[in-house]
């Protein structure tokens, strides 16, 4: 049994460290858009070393010097694309960011205080969660219309309710542990065993739902972007730009809507090892400690 | 009263206790379409209408009445089917019923159609995972699992598009059917089974060609969240006591696989099933802008482009009930097949 063990704990190190790789290179990328973007992001920039096509406008396929090809506007769609890691990794730190510092208070609450009011705020909860993410997160998104900032708003209401139950179910369990009753007999107030002996021994299980709802965010802001409730052209955005070239797809021109999606299966691909990976190693550790 | 533990009891017990699951699902739809900032009249007109016709509409709509006398206006109205008229470009005076009804369905159809692609291709593939623990084929699999979850359903769409509709020429690019011959006359709405119903062979195949790839798209999508609960399920049943037991009779392996382990390894992934028809539905959204398939998802998003108010609220409470159901549903079905739960 426990050769296996040893086995299984390398490979979620491995599928960690691989997965924080992919988010340190997207990172980078993101940030040094600017710099290493080798066309404005915004703009025709396209050289025509091919003719235009008289189908999709300005766009070529990839090249030379247009190493994943141009849009329908001229677009160097690698710029587009180096760009959209930008779009993408904020909508989706507001939209986690936001789920974590509403959903991880409310959960420390409910599973502290228990009984009728851990009942109500449950029962809300999954119902909300029940719902499909993306519609709530379009309705909502309409409503507070478009733009980075808003999107992410959008999101986070989809996944309050998955940090609310981690949270919750965690702290259930932490309650009973004989240090948080050591701390409760030695006359510590409710707030302190709150949030220093219980919340500080949940935040354990939280990298591993941040970097799995991180990789879900991705995806559902992508989503938005894509039925044109998310950002607004000409902000370079994996999404939106896959929506363009849609149009643009029944002539053959691949390239346009073929590398955004990529990068979005890239990053999420990521965050999922990353997460699954440090579920492996976390869990034991959590069982290990429970017993 | 029925006797606790029999299926009638249990029945009614979920169907109780879904019940306020819907009024929160519904009070939550409410919170988002009137409290949150934003006048859909004035969304509506962009603030070019003058001042009396934006009062008279909001009155029309109560939107100038006090919070909860609106929020009771709403409940009510629902629960006696009165979904309001629509506003907007598109479906402008019909009434929302109407319009869902004509819309329901493609989305159906689609539904399960993927349904059975998925579970189909989910269960295939947990099955030869979990009977080659640890092999290369197990690995290959768990790695579908895990990628062809986070593949973006509407990119998915797109490549296959193009593959067999753009390049390949086997299956159409998109919408429900053929400019010509008509579809079907309507009797369900589903093609596939009017056409049947009408006895016409030829309408029922391209109704199914037009399905293929908007199914193979969602059913693929959804495939990796059964493969992995088949495959988890199996493992488990696979070294219970009764297996290990039937393998002590000296019974043959593969019936040890597919009478003893492989049905129990299907029960939990019934409860799954509610999970996964919510990732079908928002899964549903994109796939009908992909594939330009004229159902509720595409009613959603059009209907948000033109902030027609009451054609939104009326899709997506009409989306709540579905998923409501299906919950309760799920519960029930599981309760028939694992005389536990109900207890």
């Amino acid at each position: 049994m426990l050769p296996m063990l040893e086995k299984r704990r390398t490979l979620a190190g491995v599928m960690s460290w691989i997965g924080l790789g992919i988010l340190v290179a997207f990172i980078l990328i993101a940030v040094l858009a600017p710099i290493i973007a080798p066309y404005p992001a915004v703009g025709p920039n396209s050289q025509f070393l091919t003719p235009p096509n008289p189908l999709c406008g300005a766009c070529a396929p990839p090249s030379f010097s247009h190493w994943m090809g141009t849009d329908n506007l001229g677009q160097d769609v690698l710029t587009r694309v180096l760009w959209g890691a930008q779009t993408s990794l904020e909508v989706m730190a507001i939209g986690v960011i936001l789920a974590l510092a509403v959903g991880f208070p409310v959960g420390l609450y409910s599973g502290y205080v228990g009984g009728s009011i851990d009942k109500t705020i449950l029962l809300v909860m999954d119902s909300v969660y029940a719902f499909p993410g993306l519609l709530l997160a379009a309705l909502v998104a309409a409503m507070l219309g478009k733009g980075p900032f808003n999107i992410g708003i959008a999101i986070t209401v989809i996944y309050i309710p998955l940090y609310y139950r981690v949270t919750r179910n965690q702290t259930l369990s932490v309650r009973e542990e004989t240090y948080v009753e050591a701390a409760r007999s030695l006359g510590a107030r409710p707030w302190t065993i709150m949030w220093l002996y219980i919340g500080y021994n949940v935040l354990i299980t939280i990298p591993v739902i941040f970097a799995l709802s991180a990789a879900d965010a991705i995806l559902t802001a992508a989503g938005l972007s894509y039925l044109g409730l998310g950002i607004q052209l000409p902000t370079p955005d994996w999404g939106l730009d896959l929506s363009v070239a849609q149009q643009f797809l029944t002539d053959g021109v691949w390239w346009t809507s073929f590398f955004p999606g990529l990068m979005i299966i890239l990053l999420t691909v990521g965050l999922s090892f990353l997460g699954e990976g440090l579920n492996d190693l976390i869990n034991p550790l959590l069982k290990k400690g429970r017993a | 009263m029925p006797r606790r533990g029999s299926l009638l009891a249990y029945g009614l017990t979920r169907l109780i206790l879904a019940l306020p699951m819907l009024l929160i699902l519904l009070t939550v739809v409410f919170a988002v379409l009137r409290i949150i900032p934003g006048d859909p009249i004035y969304a509506l007109y962009g603030g070019r209408a003058p001042l009396s016709v934006i009062m008279a509409l909001r009155h029309q709509l109560g939107l100038d009445k006090p919070y909860w006398q609106q929020y009771v206006t709403y409940i009510v109205q629902i629960f006696t089917g009165n979904f309001g008229i629509s506003l907007g470009a598109h479906y402008g005076g019909q009434s929302v019923i109407t319009v869902i009804v004509q819309k329901l369905p493609a989305t159906i159809e689609l539904s399960i159609g993927s349904m059975i692609v998925a579970s189909t291709i989910g269960i295939s593939v947990g099955l030869i995972s979990g009977i080659n623990r640890d092999k290369v084929v197990d690995v290959v699999g768990r790695l579908y699992g895990t990628t062809i979850f986070v593949i973006p359903v509407f990119w998915l769409g797109l490549m296959l598009q193009l593959l067999f509709a753009v390049d390949l020429r086997w299956l159409p690019v998109n919408s429900r059917f053929d400019i010509s011959p008509s579809p079907p006359a309507t009797i369900t709405g589903l093609y596939t089974i009017d056409s049947l119903l009408a006895g016409r062979l030829d309408l029922f195949v391209i109704a199914i060609r037009h399905l293929a790839l908007p199914c193979l798209t969602l059913g693929l999508v959804l495939s990796g969240f059964f493969a992995k609960t088949v495959r988890a399920n199996l493992l488990r049943t696979i070294n219970a006591d009764y297996v290990e037991a039937a393998r002590a009779r000296g019974i043959k392996e593969r019936t040890i696989i597919s009478r003893y382990a492989f049905k129990n390894a299907l029960i939990p992934v019934i409860t799954v099933l509610g999970l996964e028809f919510a990732i079908l539905f928002a899964g549903a959204v994109l796939t009908e802008t992909t594939f330009n398939w004229d159902g509720m998802g595409r009613l959603l998003i059009d209907s948000i482009e033109v902030q027609d108010y009451p054609l939104i609220q009326g899709t997506i409470i009409i989306f709540s009930f579905i998923i409501v159901l299906i919950s309760i549903l799920v519960d029930i079905l599981s309760g028939v097949i694992d005389p536990r739960v109900r207890y």
